[in-house]
């Protein structure tokens, strides 16, 4: 089990492509993959869980793994979001 | 399975469903047997989404370089691979017991719930995404045809959840066997062209796009407005037989009476036809009707997509008063609004459209674009036996405006060099109890009137007709109407002027006796149903018919006035059925 927290860095924050762009990267790991905002807890695999999430701009969110590659996982994920998307930073 | 709504049009036809349109995700549930069906409904749903994601796949390959494309093609890929709703589709099936179709769509409701509450208006919008995924998936599951209604290949009974008049225009008979919708009342416009092309069609099923799968067997019974979804081998018998007593029937009717509606006791009766389209005349004239007494003119206007042309509109009137010389054509202006194309006059969505802009409103508030069609019907009058009428007339100032109207674009005409028939008759509609009340303020302006009595019916009951749940209150057979139906022809005759009608009520054969009881002087009805009244009429005597009317003005319920009908008719006419309902209890 593997957790980081990170602050969503942009303005719109986690709506769909960026969404997108996290499920696309946690569906490359042999594990378990959670986004966490401080109202919910979905499955980073999962595009529907992740838009639901409708994490705004400056949301704190724990990113958490679980599984034989927990830990590249959890980066990968991490890195995605502080790169705010290639979008318009707070 | 059974379903029951409103006999909308009468017949009986047996045929595979066709959905015209599945905008809906939504489908019906199939309870499954075994634990191995279950393993095949999930196999079914994992080919499904291996079918969509190869689909695609193809479509974003073909993208090439547009960015935004591939972009919403991925997202799309996303949403059909999502883990979390594939888990649930599965749960659903193998905990429900439920076909793949109906766990795809329950779902997916729950999802597109969850994004309808969303804060952010972006993600809101991905609902459109979600249902595109579902439609296609539900596609591969059910083999659903998209293609438009003109592709129909096999006859079919048309399923929708309600079907826009300008579609069924283009329909033929044979192409489809029945109209099933889950909207419309009786006298809806779509109930009104069922009947006009001779098919059986029951409406107001309320919810039965959501409980047929395509290629599902129909049985439709427009007689009692049963709808019988994958029949036993018992019903199909026996529906077979009615089907088949039924069609011998109608054609045994259609050749039993040639020559002109004539009553038992040997008097002549005037009997039109009521018509959408230009050629529908020939079947008029084969029936042998005595002129054409409505002309409804709402679907020119759509037709002709050019628009407004004086010279379409000359054409087709010209073409159908040549045709039926020298019986008369009474053509009804624009009938717009209430539940008849909204399309282009929307002046945003109205609260109470049959109480808003329609008909004659809107022609009197556009006078430039109605001075069209009322130029058009002049030129046509030539013929002399054009007769031109106004439907929704309520005010007598607004009788005096379409005069004055009329009068300039006679000038116009006249200034030209046109000609036209300076006696045109001119008529109005009476279908609402504002027109029956000041009758004799308005009759100075007229030389005929027409009921509708399709509009006078929900106006004066103030029942909407095209909502399945007030539906049975909708009864032309109501004293309120029968009163009103005699004070017109009384007043009307009184000032030498006759009165036909034209709404649904002329081709109902029990009302038949009752309308020439009352005196009115002409009944137009949709052409596949002159046959049925012309038989009517065959059987009642003048004296009969006047003592039947007579009773019906003391008499407190529709129903009984239906029974009373019936009873003097039976004898004589013993196919005669009064609907279902008309057993209830109470009446």
């Amino acid at each position: 089990m593997m957790e980081k927290i990170v602050t969503v860095p942009n303005k719109l924050g986690i709506h769909a492509r960026p969404a997108a762009l996290i499920v696309r990267s946690a569906v490359e790991f042999d594990c378990d993959v959670w986004v966490e905002s401080p109202t919910d807890k979905v499955n980073a695999k999962s595009i529907m869980g992740v838009m639901t999430l409708a994490a705004s701009g400056g949301t704190a969110i724990t990113v958490s793994a679980d599984g034989p590659e927990e830990i590249e996982a959890v980066e990968a994920v991490v890195e995605v979001i502080k790169s705010g998307f290639g979008e318009e930073m707070i | 399975m059974l379903f029951k709504g409103i006999p909308a049009s009468h017949g009986i036809a047996i045929g595979p469903a066709f959905l015209l349109k599945v905008e809906e995700l939504r489908h019906a549930r199939r309870s499954l047997e075994s634990p191995a069906e279950a393993r095949q409904e999930i196999k079914r749903f994992q080919d499904a989404i291996s079918a969509v994601k190869h689909d695609l796949e193809n479509i974003a390959d073909s993208m090439g370089d547009v960015v935004e494309g591939r972009q919403i093609l991925e997202f799309l890929l996303l949403l059909l691979q999502d883990p979390t709703i594939i888990k649930e589709v599965k749960h659903s099936i193998l905990s429900g017991m439920v076909n793949a179709e109906y766990a795809v769509s329950t779902t997916l409701h729950g999802v597109m719930e969850k994004f309808n509450v969303m804060a952010d208006p972006y993600i809101r919008e991905r609902v459109a995404d979600v249902k595109d995924v579902g439609r296609r998936v539900i596609e591969k599951l059910t083999g659903t045809e998209k293609e438009a209604l003109k592709n129909l290949e096999q006859p079919a009974v048309l399923v929708a959840k309600d079907l826009d008049p300008s579609e069924t225009a283009g329909l033929k008979p044979g192409q489809v066997l029945a109209f099933v919708t889950d909207m419309g009342g009786r006298t809806s416009h779509t109930t009104i062209l069922a009947r006009a092309l001779g098919i059986p069609a029951v409406v107001g099923l309320q919810a039965i796009t959501s409980e047929i799968n395509p290629r599902d067997t129909l049985i439709v019974d427009g007689i009692h407005g049963h709808v019988i979804v994958n029949p036993t081998k018992e019903e199909l018998k026996y529906y077979r037989d009615i089907r088949s007593r039924f069609q011998e029937a109608e054609s045994l009717l259609q050749r039993m009476n040639p020559g002109p509606a004539l009553t038992e006791d040997g008097v002549r009766f005037e009997l039109a036809a009521n018509i959408e389209l230009p050629h529908e005349v020939e079947l008029v004239k084969k029936l042998e009707a005595d002129g054409i007494g409505l002309f409804r003119t709402e679907f020119l206007r759509l037709i002709q997509e050019k628009g407004e042309s004086e010279e379409d509109h000359f054409d087709i009137y010209n073409k159908v008063a040549f045709e039926m010389l020298p019986k008369p054509v009474i053509i009804r202006t624009y009938d717009m609004g209430g539940d008849k194309f909204r399309t282009g006059l929307d002046s945003g969505k109205e609260a109470n459209p049959f109480l808003g802009y329609r008909a004659i409103r809107i022609g009197l508030d556009r006078p430039a674009e109605f001075s069209i069609q009322l130029r058009a019907i002049l030129r046509a009058s030539v013929h002399g036996n054009i007769r031109m009428m106004f439907p929704m007339v309520t005010h007598v100032e607004q009788l005096r405006r379409l005069r004055d109207l009329l009068k300039l674009v006679k000038n116009d005409l006249t200034a030209r060099n046109i000609p036209f028939d300076e006696k045109m008759q001119v008529g109005i509609m009476v279908e609402t109890p504002a027109t029956v009340i000041t009758l004799d303020l308005m009759l100075p302006y007229v030389d005929f009137v027409s009921i509708g009595t399709n509009d006078l019916t929900q106006y004066t009951l103030a029942v909407d007709r095209g909502n399945p749940k007030v539906a049975d209150l909708y009864d032309s057979f109501h004293p309120a109407v029968l009163r009103q139906i005699d004070t017109v022809v009384r007043l009307s005759h009184s000032r030498g002027k006759w009165v036909g009608v034209c709404g649904s009520m002329a081709g109902n054969p029990l009302a038949v006796p009752l309308l020439i009881g009352f005196g009115v002087d002409e009944l137009s009805v949709a052409p596949s149903l002159i046959p049925d009244v012309k038989k009517m009429i065959a059987v009642v005597t003048t004296h009969a018919a006047r003592e039947m009317a007579e009773k019906s003005l003391s008499i407190e319920t529709g129903l009984r006035v239906r029974a009373l009908v019936h009873s003097y008719v039976i004898g004589k006419y013993p196919e005669i059925l009064l609907d279902e309902n008309d057993w209830k209890t109470g009446g």
